[in-house]
Parts: C-alpha cells; structure tokens; sequence
C-alpha cells in the first residue's frame, strides 16, 4: 500500500524525522487559515499518489493570499482528482539529497540507497548519474551499523556540520522502515537548509500489504485507488487493474492473466480490465463478473488453468453468473485444469461453447471486439 | 536422480492435521512422494493418512529420518515453521504460502542461505518430479501437463506453469523436475540457483524457465551462462512483455520499478548468451526442438 506524502511525513515526524511546518487542507476554505498559520512564502503540494508531480504542475510555490488563492482553486479542479493539499512552509535550502531504504532479494539483505544529488527521481538518476548512486547493504540480523552511516556520509561528501544530524535522519529513516513493514521508504529531496537543520521535504513510504494485518491503522479507502472498480475490488480482495480497452479479462492466476493481456495486445485487441479470480477468490465467480460489466468493454475473456481452483467450480460460478446478471456482452471461456471434463460439460449445457486452447480463446475475444461474429 | 526429490525423498508434513495439509497429504503420497510423518503442535498421537503426528518438528526426527519437509502453515506463521525446520538440521523447505510478510521473506531467505539450505517459495505450488514425488499442490493426474521426461522446468507462477508445461508435453516432451520458485518479490530460492543442480543432473537434457516482468531472475540466469556455471540448452517464456510501467501484474514481485525488470531487458540478457526467449506458450516446444537439435 502506497501512502500519501502527508502520511509518510506523519511518519517521519513519529520516528523524529524533522519535516516542514505544514497543515492538511481538503478545500480552498480552509487556504486561509492554514496559510496564516504558516506564513508565506509558502508551497502547495497536491497529494495524490502518482510521480512526477512537479513536471504535471501540482506543486505550486506562492507569496500570497491571492496567489494561494488562485493556484489552490486551480489544483482541486485539475484534471488529477486533487483532494487534499499540503499547505507548507517554503524551506530555505541549501542543497538537496536523496535517501532511501528498500530490499535487495538477492543477497536477502536490508539496502540503503543514497545520493548527494537528490531532488530528482531515482531511475533518473540511474540513467544520468549511476556512478554518484551509494548502495549500503545491511544485515537483517544486526541492523545499520553507526560505521556504516558514517561511511555513507563520508561518501557522499556531507559536510562537518551536519554529519550528527543527517546520521540521525538515516539511524531513525532505517528504524522506520522495520516498524512500517514498508517495502520502501523515502525522503527526495532531503533538505539541507542553509542554517544546516536536516529537513525532509518528501516523503514515499509504501507498506507491504502482506503485512497489513500487523499494521493497522492504514484502512483502505478510496483515495488510495483511480477508480471505483479498483477500490472495490480491493475491499474484495480481488486483484484488479483498470485500462480502457475493449475485452475485459476475468481470469485465474497472476501469471497466466499477465499472459492473457500480453496476448491479447499481440492480435491487435485492448484490455478493458485486468481481474483474478483465482487462488482464494475462485468461488467469486458473480462478484467478479459484476466489476467486468462496470467496463464498457465488449466481451469478457475467462481464461484459467487452475489446481486447487477447480474447474468445475469455477465453470458453475460463471453459469450462476450469468444466470444472475444477464451480461449485455459475450462471454468467451478457456476453462481447464482440475475437473476440466465436468466443467466443459457444465458450460456446454448452459448453451456456452467452450474453447480449449488460450490463444484460440484470445483471437475470438479480440475478433468480438472489433465487431466480429459473436 | 532428479533433483530436489524423488520417490525416496523422506519428507515431513509441517501443519499435516489442516485441511489442506491433509487433503494434499493424500495426494502427496499419490504421487509417490515417501511422507514418513506429520507435525502439528498439540496434535501428537494422530495419525493421518497412515503417518504419525508429532508436536513439533525436532519430536518428530527424534523419531524418524527426515530429509525435507512440506510446510502448510498460514503465511504468518511460516517463517516461524521454516525456522524450525532448519533448527532441525533440515536442508530442504518447501512452503507454498501465498502472503508471507516481505520483512519475514528476507530473514528466510537469509537463514537459508546461512544454513546452506535450499528453502522453495513462498506464493508456489511446490516442486514434482513427475512419476516419482511432489511437494505441493500439482494436479499430477493431468497427463497432458505432467508427464514424465527430460525438461527442467523452473517457474515464478502457477495457472501460467500448467499452460506451458502443457505446450511442452504437447510437443512430444516430459518433465524431468519442475521447481516452482514463486511469485514473491524474495523467494527462498532463485532461479539461478537451481541451475547447476540441472547442470549436473543426468535425467535434463535441457531447461524452460516460467517468468516474467519484475526483479532480476532473468537476468542472473543468462549470467549463470556467461560464467559457464550453466552449459546446457535453455528457453525462457516471459509473461509481462505489453505490461504498462509502473502497474504490478498480479505477483507482488511483478512489476517494473526503478527503470528495471522490463521484460525487454530480460530477452535481451538471455538471448545475449544464446538463451531462447518464446513470444507465445506455444513457440516454448518449437523452440525445445530447435535447441535441443530436434
């Protein structure tokens, strides 16, 4: 789970992370008083969850009331479904650094990543700078190492005067990663003010949704998702990605899906959805089906080739659904694996022709779609 | 020999008495896999499908000789149950969990490494030789994918293992091992690392690896090649290649990020060191007939 920048700083400032003196505002009525409480200049950071911010315009730097004003009413009415905006001090800055700390799979160790040069992204950086980039691995057993911070600093060239309190920033940004469960977490740009205070100016903490059940106090909801389908099926816990295409994919497995997609952008169709129904949603055939028909797609594509997922449960769950919901489009579906004989004889019976082969299955959703023999 | 297992294997059954443990128990040893006991605390005394239960893992040993165990344990509980088997001095873990936390999966990881055990998964189906053993879950009844031959087959995902495993057998060929790595970001175990056991076993005369976008799997198997730690012929299928930027396909581990893990820079380590990398499931035995000079 991908939290908000006001939440990651929430975090920060928990584990004694110095941040910006902000204050979270949900519409232009409440500009005014966080602006007084704060003084200008000051910045408006638009929280939504997507990169890139700066470049699409959602940062604003403003001097005053009417200018906040004017640039707050124009990021809630952007294009980017604004709904909440930092409203925060404008930090006199001096230099700019990136830190981080994620995983490495390979050597199964905790990684510190870290550059002098912060501000921009850091597959940016991977691209222009590779060289400049500190990789510090960590042993999972023992922690960071107070050397190691050192060396960090040393290598990236900090100077004297801020060694104590950008180690602190690391040794807390290190401990707030185990006690988050985070996946990553991330301070870029990392202030360096000019009277030489330690400040994070941006923050990116995402949670390892495997860990969801001991770190509460993160609820789902529907600001964390682009949209309706996806915020509700991840309340069903039903993997789902939105697109905007044609054929809308209601299949089991997240491998064989991936496939599915890949194969249908070969013949020329489009993806309306991504949904799996299987693993532990294998008996949610109905519930699956209802998000497909929210698309305006032309067919649902059922493609699976499960072993604890049975077939034949599965090909019952498509029947009921239909029954239920009487899609307004067809239905085509490869449905095989344990029980397959019983599961194509249950979709044969309810009037369906199933198909045996997924590439089979891909070109006949692709020729519905464009308006081909249903 | 196959590797990882065969019919002589003597495992263990970590969470033997739950209802799935019990269920693929009984499949288990269908397959031919030889289940000496099961371990489930507090439930010492029974007896499922014919195996006697213990408390606990070193319990069970005292009792029996044990050369790998099966967990089917929740994914909060399985780094606990993965430690405990390696308390024992068991070398070879197999655990099928689909949500272990990633903070859990590196300390497995770790551990193992340390122990110089091999631990499988989590988020797999498991390991089958097939004719001989399984681990997991395989419907290993399905002659059209789970035939017994000379193909290596290592993969990220499950439904997905089924569709090309099937291409392969419908190309006139059956599988020697089949390792089911997993679908998580920090599996136990890595493609690469199997690669030399494949090396060295008599019963591959090549190998098909099931992956796709994310991480770098991949990329360190054509390096197995390159250090010639790896010789023989090998074809990759790899799900994800129209996957948009950004957006995790499905496995947590399935995703492009930090400018790495397309499926583009994996094709092109492979086939840097004279890997074959199928567009479809079904070029996967063209191209098996093609390396293998068939």
């Amino acid at each position: 789970m991908k939290l908000f920048e006001y939440q990651a700083k929430e975090t920060f400032k928990k584990s004694g992370i110095a941040i910006p003196k902000g204050v979270l505002i949900k519409s232009v009525s409440e500009l005014r008083s966080a602006a007084d409480k704060i003084g200008f200049p000051l910045v408006l950071k638009s929280q939504v969850l997507m990169g890139g911010r700066g470049k699409k315009g959602l940062i604003r730097f403003v001097k005053d009331h009417v200018d906040a004003e004017k640039n707050c009413s124009e990021l809630f009415n952007s294009e980017f479904k604004v709904n909440t905006i930092l409203v925060e001090e404008a930090v006199d800055i001096k230099s700019e650094i990136y830190l981080s700390v994620t995983v490495d799979p390979v050597t199964a160790s905790h990684m510190i990543i870290a550059c002098a040069d912060g501000g921009v992204e850091i597959e940016t950086l991977a691209v222009d700078s590779p060289e400049k980039i500190i990789r510090e691995f960590v042993d999972p057993n023992y922690g960071l190492m107070p050397f190691q911070i050192k060396d960090i600093a040393f290598r990236m060239g900090i100077k004297r005067a801020v060694l104590k309190k950008f180690s602190s920033v690391l040794g807390k940004l290190y401990l707030a990663f185990l006690e988050n469960d985070a996946e990553l977490i991330e301070i870029n740009p990392l202030f360096i003010t000019r009277t030489d205070d330690v400040i994070a100016g941006d923050g990116k903490l995402s949670i390892d949704d495997n860990s969801a059940y001991r770190q509460t106090g993160y609820e789902k909801t529907r600001e964390y998702y682009d949209s309706d389908a996806e915020y509700e099926s991840a309340l069903e816990g039903i993997p789902y990605l939105q697109f905007d295409g044609d054929i809308s994919l209601m299949c089991a497995g997240a491998g064989l899906t991936t496939t599915v997609y890949d194969l249908i952008n070969y013949e020329g169709g489009t993806v309306a959805n991504y949904l799996e129904f299987g693993g532990p949603n294998y008996k949610k055939a109905v519930r699956a089906m209802e998000l497909c028909l929210k698309n305006d797609s032309k067919v649902i594509l059922v493609v699976t080739f499960g072993t604890i997922a049975r077939a034949d449960v599965m090909a019952r769950g498509i029947v009921d659904a239909i029954n239920r919901l009487n899609p307004d489009r067809p239905i085509v579906t490869c449905i095989r694996g344990t029980n397959e004989e019983e599961a194509n004889i249950i979709l044969k019976d309810a009037g369906l022709e199933p198909i045996y082969d997924t590439e089979e299955a891909v070109r006949k959703a692709v020729s519905i779609a464009s308006g081909g023999s249903k | 020999m196959s590797i990882f297992l065969d019919e002589k294997t003597k495992v263990l059954i970590q969470g033997i008495t739950g209802k799935e443990g019990s269920f693929w128990t009984d499949h288990m040893i269908g397959c031919g896999t030889n289940v000496v006991a099961g371990v489930t605390p507090g439930k010492e005394g029974q007896q499922v499908e014919g195996k006697d239960v213990y408390h606990s893992v070193r319990r069970a040993v005292d009792h029996v000789e044990v050369e790998a165990s099966m967990l089917f344990v929740p994914p909060r509980f399985t780094k606990d149950a993965v430690f405990e088997a390696l308390d024992s001095g068991i070398k070879k873990i197999v655990t099928v969990a689909d949500g272990i936390p990633l903070h859990d999966t590196i300390q497995i990881r770790r551990a193992a490494l340390s122990e110089g055990a091999l631990v499988i998964g989590g988020n797999t189906s498991g390991v089958i030789s097939p004719g001989k053993a399984m681990m997991g879950f395989f419907p290993y009844w399905i002659e059209r994918v789970y035939k017994p031959g000379r193909i290596g087959v290592m993969t990220r995902s499950g439904s997905l293992t089924n569709e090309v495993t099937a291409m392969v057998v419908s190309a006139g060929f059956g599988v020697s091992s089949l390792i089911g790595i997993g679908g998580d970001p920090v599996p136990g175990t890595r493609f690469s690392e199997m690669l030399p056991f494949y090396e060295a076993d008599k019963e591959t005369d090549a190998v098909v690896i099931i992956g796709e976008l994310g991480g770098s799997m991949e990329e360190e198997c054509a390096q197995m090649i390159r250090d010639g730690l790896y010789t023989k012929p090998l074809v990759a299928f790899l799900g994800g290649r129209t996957a948009p930027v950004g957006k995790r396909m499905g496995h947590a581990g399935a995703i492009v990020s930090g400018g790495k893990g397309s499926v583009k820079d994996k094709i092109e380590a492979i086939e840097s060191v004279g890997g074959k990398v199928a567009e479809r499931p079904r070029f996967v035995g063209d191209l098996l007939k093609e390396v293998l000079g068939l």
